[in-house]
């Protein structure tokens, strides 16, 4: 069994030096003015079928989300304008550096949360997820040490315990 | 040692959340959940049952819940729960005699997914006015009208109750047209809206309009009922009912789900009905919340849901447009 | 006034008040002391939790979080010098150098005390200070309001994160997702998707825990376990103080006290900005200023009685006008709101029993937070070594079972999750959280006052320039935004200067 550990860690380090050197630089600003201009225009163009107004209305339901995907327009306008200037005028841009294995690392942790909750939905009981929660998570960690095991899954009980019997929360 | 300790703390902590889970969980809790403003007048009535249900049942305890938001609050009630459920939930006109008509399509429920257990209360609506128009009565305020004016009322919400009585009262005396509609988030913003001069008018319970009239800051013209207000500090304020206009109490229904057995019911409208004959309960209600206590049969909940429903097909065009 | 301390009083001692307040206490000062879990996230795990009680309890328990925060993060700071909340920063600064001349336990005895002056004075400029702005605030009509709301979202914008224009875009999301769920006009659905269960809304704990906890335990993606091996055997001095060394650290804690309550009524500024201001004065006006940085008892105590003496002054905005002074009390206001207690002066008249035993409860929280520190030290000592391998799946289960108790059911879990997600892509692009938070908590207000004014104004723009109140609070947010962007400009230069 631990053999099999050693080997699954070991591969694991492989890939992570691998994906340790993958790094992508990203136009930060620009980039958060791009995609926050194009969700503001989504959200304009949905308005409609999202909101229903009344002709009788002076100020309907839909001219607040308007007044904010404007001014949210104008800010990415103005960010993105920003940022143009300094390639313009070759000032350097605000650069972001993403670096791959951080963002694998993390996938794995959403992952570990998303099997958290479907274990509990699906299985109606929320203890079970809490386990598999931290199982995974000291697995995620690499833990050894045996005492972890059990003050974690004690503490899991104990917490799913606590909300539902002190609390009345059912599941 | 260490770690068969904590072995068995984990085996210890396992087996009595398990044991536990086993265990009988069947109470004879009630939760009553009022789909309203915590600090609005049902909640509160609510809370003062909650407090005193234990004095008068070994059976049933009482709790109330105020989740804010009205026709989805009840329409999540009704998701969650079945028949013979421990689960109470208000459902007034403004849901069974409104939100039917103008809104249909929100209501994931109708009056027979519910079964009626008690009316606690029925509020008279008065309409008040900024002081410095000084309308004091009916006459005050037909002769106010007459003069073809804007007439702006601050009231509960959009398609309230109280949206619906100021557009009978205005739109029967021929000014519907002249009308506006100022929705605020609760009663009592209303109430104060009117004493800052932001409407010229606001229609609200007694009790929120209180403290506003009593510094001066409005006056009180009309009570939507049929006669005079008997008592408390509006005592003499003219009924518009006397006059002909429409009118109708506000009520609020507690409702269990559908399918729940009859003794449960009859167990409940009896603790209720213990809880209202209480004396200092029935002194709460008229002194401080300047309520009446008004338990009703079914027939009087589907005459009063008829009756507010005609109103509302009469005046819907004033009010949704 | 007295008229309603008296009940309150009665309202405030009761024996689930007093729990409350030393549960809440206890948790702040654990969170806070453990070095990457901050009161924020504390005081969010445990907002569902205050859902289903009474208002004052429910701000009890939150109190004690949020008070003892402020103590705790100086526990590590000065154990192993680093800071478990930011603004113990300054306090790790001479508390850890006072550790490490053998003096543990006085250092840590100085913070609290420090911190529980400027708690208590704090908690009394509320009371004092809080029914006269609400008298104010009494005056502010519909467009007044609106322009509260404006004042309070741009200055929170403005000073989080390092660009005012991400700040802004990061509010109007917030803004925008308040949006969801029922017209608060008009009762009418939006963005639902014809999702039944967004039609209450999305509810602000589960949003919450989305973006700023799950996003923390997705963090640990970004950095190797920190291993934190404290000794607690090695505290084990004595914590004498000498008479010499009280009468050096009064003017400073009176003072910090001071600058600590001005700095919190101000929305946007918090303890960190009053504990190194008053660090800072106390060490120009000292007579020993070159004992700062090498464990001068002044040092902690201008550090820690600034960053409590904040908490109580948070409150004033919040409890008058509804302006959260950071993003801990802007939660507090959603806890106050769900109670149906709204901000203004009919707080203070109407429910001012109540109101009044939540002020008075704020000493209560700080005296209890002082036996707890002279009792528990050295067990928040130890807390601050709990290995990251326990605590992490510890706080997803606290953040599940948080987000399914909000309303009883895993798709609110599954918004948490959506809310995680979406939050580590914003911290990707550098959008700081907290004026999403804010746009959460101020949207329903901003959006009916907005839509309100312009109703009662038939559709004219200008009753937003209409009174001396709306002119005067154009005036501020047009000085709040100059001073912010004049700030920004400085620190670019500054940064740029350095590189060079």
């Amino acid at each position: 069994m631990s053999k099999w550990v050693e080997q699954f860690n070991g591969r694991m380090d492989s890939w992570g030096r691998k994906l340790h050197e993958k790094e992508i630089r990203i136009p930060v600003d620009l980039v958060t003015g791009a995609v926050f201009f194009l969700v503001a225009l989504v959200v304009l163009l949905v308005m409609p079928d999202q909101v229903a107004i009344s002709e009788k209305d002076v100020v309907n339901g839909r001219a607040f989300p308007t007044l904010l995907m404007v001014v949210m327009m104008l800010c990415c306008a103005m960010l993105v304008g920003k940022e143009l200037y300094k390639l313009a005028t070759r000032q350097p841009l605000n650069w972001k550096v993403i670096n791959i294995q951080v963002e694998v690392k993390a996938l794995v942790i959403l992952a570990i949360l998303v099997v958290t909750w479907l274990l509990s939905k699906l299985t109606g009981l929320f203890v079970i997820g809490a386990i598999f929660c931290c199982l995974g998570f000291l697995l995620y960690f690499r833990c050894r040490k045996k005492s972890y095991y059990v003050i974690t899954l004690a503490l899991a009980v104990a917490i799913w315990a606590a909300f539902r019997f002190a609390l009345g929360v059912d599941f | 040692m260490k770690k068969k300790f904590l072995s068995l703390a984990l085996v210890g902590a396992m087996c009595v959340a398990l044991l536990a889970s086993c265990g009988g969980k069947k109470n004879a809790t009630w939760k009553v959940t009022c789909p309203w403003a915590p600090s609005g007048v049902a909640a509160m009535v609510s809370q003062q049952a909650a407090t005193k249900s234990t004095s008068y049942s070994d059976t049933i305890t009482l709790v109330a819940e105020a989740i804010k938001g009205d026709a989805a609050t009840v329409n999540t009630w009704v998701a969650d729960t079945k028949a013979n459920d421990t689960e109470l939930v208000f459902v007034g006109e403004g849901l069974l005699s409104i939100t039917s008509i103008l809104d249909p399509d929100k209501m994931q429920f109708g009056y027979e997914d519910f079964v009626f257990v008690e009316n606690l209360y029925s509020s008279i609506f008065v309409l008040s006015a900024d002081a410095k128009l000084n309308l004091n009565n009916i006459a005050d305020l037909k002769a106010y009208v007459e003069q073809g004016n804007e007439i702006s009322v601050a009231v509960n919400g959009a398609t309230s109750s109280e949206a619906f009585l100021a557009a009978a009262l205005f739109g029967s005396m021929g000014a519907g047209d002249k009308l506006k509609l100022t929705p605020y988030q609760s009663a009592a913003e209303a109430a104060q809206a009117v004493a800052r001069g932001e409407t010229q008018f606001a229609v609200s319970h007694q009790s929120q309009i209180l403290e506003t009239y009593q510094q001066n800051g409005v006056t009180v013209v009309c009570a939507f009922d049929e006669n005079d207000i008997a008592n408390g500090p509006f005592e003499g304020v003219e009924g518009v009912g006397q006059h002909g206009y429409p009118y109708f109490r506000n009520r609020c229904f507690v409702m269990a789900r559908a399918g729940t057995d009859a003794d449960k019911v009859a167990e409940l409208k009896e603790l209720y009905g213990k809880i209202l004959a209480d004396q200092e309960v029935a002194d709460w209600l008229h002194n401080t919340m300047l309520l009446e206590v008004d338990t009703m049969s079914v027939e009087d909940v589907e005459a009063h849901v008829e009756n507010v429903k005609n109103i509302v097909n009469e005046y819907k065009d004033i009010v949704a447009g | 006034m007295l008229q309603h301390i008296i009940p309150a009083t009665g309202l405030l001692f009761t024996l689930e008040n007093i729990l409350w307040i030393n549960i809440g206490v206890f948790v702040g000062s654990v969170f806070a002391a453990i070095p990457g879990l901050s009161v924020i996230l504390c005081v969010i795990l445990f907002l569902p939790v205050t859902y289903s009680m009474m208002a004052i309890p429910g701000m009890m328990f939150l109190l004690g979080i949020y008070c003892a925060g402020g103590y705790g993060g100086s526990v590590s700071a000065i154990l192993i010098n680093t800071p478990g909340t930011p603004h113990a920063a300054a306090t790790m600064l001479d508390g850890h150098p006072l550790s490490e001349r053998g003096r543990t336990k006085a250092a840590l005895k100085i913070a609290l005390y420090a911190s529980t002056f400027g708690g208590v004075f704090s908690a009394l400029m509320l009371l004092f200070l809080g029914p006269q702005v609400a008298k104010i605030a009494a005056q502010l009509g519909t467009a007044e309001y609106f322009m509260v709301c404006v004042f309070g979202l741009t200055i929170i914008a403005g000073v989080s994160g390092k660009s005012m224009i991400k700040g802004l875009i990061s509010a109007c999301l917030g803004l925008l997702i308040s949006c969801v769920g029922s017209d608060p006009m008009t009762s009418y659905d939006r963005f639902t998707f014809g999702v039944s269960r967004l039609y209450l809304g999305l509810d602000l704990a589960i949003c919450l825990i989305g973006l700023f906890a799950l996003v923390e335990i997705m963090a640990k993606a970004e950095k190797p376990l920190d291993r934190l091996n404290l000794d607690t055997t090695q505290i084990k001095d004595d914590g004498v103080i000498t008479k010499a060394e009280y009468k050096r650290m009064a003017r400073p804690v009176l003072l910090s006290s001071i600058i600590g309550v001005l700095v919190g009524i101000i929305p946007g500024t918090g303890a960190s900005e009053a504990s190194w201001f008053s660090y800072n004065t106390a060490k120009n006006m000292s007579k020993h200023p070159e004992e700062f940085g090498h464990g001068s008892v002044e040092g902690i105590a201008a550090a820690e009685s600034a960053n409590n003496a904040v908490t109580g002054a948070t409150l004033i905005p919040l409890l008058t006008l509804g302006i959260p002074g950071d993003g801990t009390v802007a939660i507090m206001l959603s806890a106050l709101m769900i109670n149906g207690l709204n901000p203004g002066l009919s707080l203070f008249t109407t429910q001012g029993d109540i109101m009044y035993a939540i002020m008075l409860g704020l000493i209560l929280v700080n005296i209890f937070m002082c036996l707890q520190g002279k009792f528990l030290t050295s067990l928040f000592a130890k807390v601050v070594s709990i290995p990251q391998e326990i605590l992490t799946p510890i706080i997803v289960i606290f953040c599940f079972a948080g987000a399914y108790s909000v309303n009883g059911n895993y798709f609110d879990v599954g918004v948490a999750l959506v809310f995680g997600a979406l939050a580590w892509v914003l911290r990707k692009l550098e959008l700081p959280p907290v004026p999403i938070l804010l746009g959460l908590v101020l949207g329903s207000m901003t959006e009916t006052n907005f839509r309100r004014a312009l109703l009662i104004s038939n559709g004219s723009p200008s009753i937003f320039f209409s009174s001396v109140y709306c002119i005067i609070f154009l005036v501020l947010i047009a000085a709040a935004v100059g001073t912010i962007v004049r700030g920004k400009m400085k620190e670019k230069k500054a940064a740029a200067q350095k590189e060079d």
